[in-house]
C-alpha cells in the first residue's frame, strides 16, 4: 500500500509538470497556430537561470523563479515578435524558425556556460514530510501547489478577464476575433509570453530535481507534445486531463511493471508513445479537441 | 705541354681540389671543426577520445585534465630522451565524441589519419565498440576504463587501470564481510540487495558483476533494473527499490549525474539503510544536495588522490606523487574531481615507463614493451600488476591490481581496503560468468558468435573447457 501511495504522489508530481508544459505549449498553438519546437529549450533557459541565481547564492529560490518565468516569457515574446508575426500566414515556416531556435538556444547556452558536467542546484527545502505512509521531498511537493496555483490562474485568467476572454476568442477564430477589434497582434504575443513564462517557470521549478544541461528540454518537449496530441492540439482542458493520465500512467508502470520482460521504466516511455499512437489512430483530434 | 695535355691537368686537379673539399663535407666531416649535432626533438601526441560533453562527461573532461596537469609536468622535466638523443615531448589531442558511436569514428580516424597520435586514450563502451575494430587494423594502441570491450579481436586495445566492472566484485564482497561491524540492525536476518542502473554498455556488466559478487556473498538480491538512458526523474525507481526492503541500495554504474539524482532521491525518500555505487564523483556537491550524516558510510571503489593510503609507493615509477597531484588538480580545476581524475594520467605513467623500454613511440613497439611490465618496471596506479583476461574476456589485455574499497567516513573518502580481484575469480568464476551471460555481457555473446565456435576459433580451449 505503501508503494502504491508513493507512486502515486510521484505520478502527481509528473502530471502537474507535465500539465505546466503541455499548458503552456498547447496554448501557443491554439492562439498562434505554431508548433513552438523550441518550448523545451525555454524550460532549460528556466532551469539555467535558476542554477545563475539561486545555486549562486545571487537571489532566493521563489525570486530566481520568477526571474526565470520574466526572461524567458521576454525571449517568447521576442520569438513572437522577430519570428513567428511576420510568418503568420505560413504557419510551416514558424514551425521551422522554432527548430531554428533550439540550435540557438542549445549553443548559446552550451558556449556560455559550457556543457561538461551537469549544473548542481540543491533543494531550496531539504527535508521531506511523511503523508499517508508515502514520504514527499518538500522539494517535490512545492511544485504542487505551485503549479496548481500557475494552472489556476491561467484558468481564471482565460475565464474571468477580458484579456483572457480576447486570448480564447483568438484561439477559437482568429478572423471572426479580429473583426469584433481583437488585436490578433496583442493575443499572440500574450499567449506566446505565457506560454513561455510557463516552460521557464517548469524548468526553474525542476532544477533541482532533474538532471541541468543545454540539452535538457529534448525530453520535456516530447512528453510535453504526446500530452498535447493526447489532450488535443489547443485545448487547454485536454492537456491538463492527459497530464494526468501521462504522470500516473509513467509512475505506475515504472513502479510495477515485471522488470523481466523489460525494463520498467523504459515501458513508461513506451507506453508514452503507445497512448499517443491509439489516441491518433481512433481520435486524431485528442481528447478534448475540436473536430 | 701541349695545350690538351695542360687541360686534362687542369681538370685533374681541380676535381682533386673538389673532391678534397667536397668528400670530408659529404660525409659531415669538416677538418679542424666538431661535427654539429642537432638535439632531435619529437612530440608524441596522446589521442583522447571520450565524452567531455553530456551525461557521460564526468568519465571524461576530468580525465583529461588530469591529462594536461600529467603532460606539463612531463614536458617541463624535459621528457624522456631516447637512445639516440632524441627528446620526447607530450601533447593531448582531445576529441569530444560525446559518447555518440559516430561521432567517437570520425574522431577516431581524425586523431589517426590528421593528428598522428601514438596512443589513443578512450572511456570505452559503447565509442570504443564503433571505432576499435579500426583502430586494431591500423596496428594503434588505444586503451580503455571498460575491459568489457575486450574481445580477442582487440589485439592492441589495453584496459591498463580500470577493470571496471570487474573490481566492483571486491567492494560488494567487503560489504557484505563488514557490514554488520557497523550497521548490525541492517544484517540480522541476512542482507537484501537491490541495484539500478542505466541500460547501456556501461550499466549492463556492471549489474551482471555487483549481482554476481552479491550472490556469491551470499545476499538475497530482491530487485534490479536496467532503467531507459534517457530517464529524467528517478523517484518512482528509487520508489520501488525502497519497497523492496533492500538493504543496500546500489547505484551499480550509473553515470555521474543519475548517481547524483538517485542518492538525493534515496535522501528525500528518507532511505536509512547502506549506499553502494561503483563511483561517487563530486561527492561534495551530493552532500549539498543531501546531508553529510546521509552519505556517511557510502561504499564506492574510487579513493581521493590525498588518501594516506595513497601516499605509500604503489607505483614507484610515477611521475606525481598522489598527493600532489590532488593539491594542484582542486587548485586548477575546482569541484571537478571525479572517478576518472587520474586513471588516464596514471595510464600515462605506464605508456612512459613503455616508452622508456621500447627507446621508441611507435605504437606497436609501445605495445610489446607495455606487455611486458615486470621487466621495464611498469606499475598498476594500486601496485604491482599483471595482465590477465584470456578467461572472461578471451585475451590478457586487462592490467589486474588489488582494487581499493572506500568508505565516506567523517564526511572523506577514505579508503578501507586494497583486495584481490583475481582471488574473488578464482572461487568465483561460475557465478560470474553465469550473471554476465544472463546479460549477454561475455565476449563471445558481444561478438555474436556461439561460445563453442568462439573458443575453437581463437584456441581458448584451456580457460573454457
Amino acid at each position: 500500500m505503501e508503494l502504491v501511495l508513493q507512486q502515486a504522489l510521484n505520478g502527481a508530481l509528473l502530471s502537474v509538470f507535465y500539465a505546466v508544459m503541455a499548458v503552456g505549449f498547447t496554448l501557443i498553438f491554439g492562439v498562434m497556430g505554431v508548433l513552438n519546437l523550441a518550448h523545451g529549450e525555454l524550460y532549460m533557459v528556466g532551469a539555467y537561470v535558476v542554477w545563475l541565481t539561486y545555486a549562486q547564492g545571487v537571489l532566493p529560490f521563489p525570486v530566481a523563479i520568477l526571474a526565470g518565468a520574466g526572461i524567458v516569457a521576454a525571449i517568447g515574446i521576442g520569438m513572437e515578435r522577430a519570428f513567428f508575426r511576420p510568418m503568420r500566414a505560413k504557419p510551416l515556416m514558424g514551425l521551422i524558425l522554432s527548430v531554428g531556435m533550439i540550435f540557438i538556444l542549445q549553443v548559446f547556452v552550451a558556449t556560455t556556460w559550457h556543457v561538461g558536467l551537469m549544473k548542481n542546484i540543491s533543494p531550496a527545502i531539504k527535508g521531506s514530510v511523511r503523508i499517508l505512509g508515502a514520504i514527499a521531498p518538500w522539494q517535490r511537493l512545492i511544485v504542487i501547489p505551485a503549479a496548481v496555483a500557475l494552472i489556476g490562474g491561467l484558468w481564471f485568467f482565460l475565464r474571468r478577464t477580458k484579456q483572457g476572454q480576447s486570448l480564447r476568442a483568438a484561439a477559437q477564430d482568429p478572423e471572426a476575433a479580429a473583426l469584433q477589434g481583437i488585436s490578433i497582434d496583442r493575443t499572440g504575443m500574450m499567449a506566446m509570453g505565457i506560454g513561455a513564462a510557463l516552460a521557464g517557470t517548469a524548468g526553474g521549478l525542476m532544477a533541482p530535481i532533474m538532471r541541468v544541461d543545454p540539452y535538457m528540454g529534448h525530453t520535456a518537449l516530447i512528453m510535453a507534445l504526446m500530452v498535447t496530441i493526447v489532450g488535443g492540439l489547443g485545448s487547454i482542458e485536454g492537456a491538463m486531463i492527459a497530464s494526468l493520465i501521462y504522470g500516473f500512467m509513467i509512475a505506475f508502470i515504472t513502479g510495477y511493471f515485471p522488470q523481466e520482460i523489460c525494463s520498467p521504466a523504459t515501458m513508461a516511455i513506451i507506453a508514452g508513445a503507445l497512448l499517443m499512437f491509439i489516441v491518433l489512430a481512433v481520435r486524431p483530434r485528442g481528447i478534448m479537441g475540436r473536430a | 705541354m701541349k695545350r690538351k695535355e695542360a687541360l686534362t691537368l687542369i681538370i685533374a686537379v681541380s676535381l682533386a681540389v673538389v673532391l678534397a673539399i667536397g668528400m670530408p663535407l659529404m660525409t659531415g666531416c669538416v677538418p679542424g671543426r666538431a661535427p654539429e649535432v642537432t638535439p632531435k626533438v619529437v612530440t608524441a601526441k596522446i589521442g583522447f577520445l571520450a565524452p567531455l560533453t553530456g551525461p557521460v562527461a564526468g568519465w571524461g573532461l576530468p580525465g583529461l585534465y588530469g591529462d594536461y596537469i600529467w603532460c606539463e609536468h612531463f614536458n617541463a622535466e624535459g621528457g624522456i630522451t631516447l637512445s639516440d638523443g632524441t627528446t620526447v615531448f607530450a601533447e593531448m589531442v582531445p576529441y569530444d565524441d560525446e559518447y555518440i558511436t559516430e561521432k567517437a569514428v570520425t574522431g577516431g580516424k581524425k586523431l589517426v589519419l590528421e593528428d598522428k597520435v601514438v596512443l589513443v586514450q578512450m572511456l570505452g563502451g559503447a565509442d570504443a565498440a564503433a571505432v576499435v575494430p579500426w583502430f586494431t587494423q591500423q596496428k594503434m594502441l588505444s586503451t580503455t576504463l571498460l575491459p568489457s570491450d575486450l574481445t580477442p579481436a582487440t589485439l592492441y586495445h589495453l584496459a591498463p587501470i580500470e577493470v571496471c566492472p570487474f573490481y566492483n566484485v571486491t567492494g560488494v564482497e567487503w560489504l557484505a564481510e563488514h557490514l554488520a561491524e557497523y550497521r548490525p540492525d541492517l544484517t540480522a536476518d541476512g542482507i537484501t540487495f537491490a541495484q539500478v542502473a542505466q541500460d547501456d554498455e556501461l550499466g549492463r556488466p556492471g549489474m551482471a558483476a555487483m549481482n554476481a559478487a552479491a550472490e556469491a556473498s551470499g545476499m538475497e538480491i530482491v530487485y534490479w533494473e536496467l532503467f531507459d538512458p534517457e530517464t529524467t526523474d528517478f523517484a518512482p525507481i528509487v520508489s520501488e527499490m525502497i519497497a523492496s526492503g533492500a538493504d543496500i541500495l546500489s547505484w551499480g554504474i550509473s553515470y555521474p549525474d543519475y548517481v547524483n539524482l538517485l542518492t538525493q532521491q534515496a535522501y528525500q525518500q528518507h532511505f536509512t539503510g547502506q549506499l553502494h555505487s561503483c563511483t561517487l564523483d563530486f561527492y561534495s556537491a551530493i552532500v549539498e544536495k543531501t546531508s553529510k550524516e546521509f552519505l556517511e558510510n557510502f561504499i564506492w571503489q574510487f579513493p581521493d588522490f590525498d588518501d594516506p593510503a595513497m601516499q605509500a609507493p604503489l607505483n614507484p615509477y610515477r611521475l606525481m606523487e598522489p598527493k600532489d597531484f590532488w593539491d594542484e588538480y582542486n587548485a586548477k580545476y575546482p569541484g571537478t574531481w571525479s572517478a576518472v581524475s587520474y586513471e588516464y594520467m596514471c595510464q600515462l605513467d605506464e605508456w612512459m615507463q613503455a616508452v622508456k623500454a621500447a627507446d621508441s613511440i611507435d605504437p606497436m613497439k609501445v605495445f610489446e614493451a607495455w606487455k611486458q611490465p615486470k621487466e621495464n618496471n611498469i606499475y598498476h596506479v594500486f601496485g604491482e600488476g599483471t595482465w590477465w583476461g584470456r578467461p572472461f574476456w578471451g585475451i590478457d589485455n586487462a592490467f589486474m591490481a588489488p582494487w581499493p574499497t572506500v568508505r565516506m567516513i567523517d564526511g572523506k573518502a577514505t579508503i578501507v581496503e586494497f583486495r584481490d580481484q583475481l582471488d574473488w575469480w578464482e572461487r568465483n568464476k561460475v557465478t560470474m560468468i553465469k550473471w554476465n551471460e544472463d546479460l549477454g555481457e561475455m565476449w563471445y555473446q558481444r561478438m555474436g558468435i556461439p561460445k563453442e565456435e568462439a573458443i575453437e576459433l581463437y584456441g581458448l580451449y584451456e580457460e573454457y573447457k
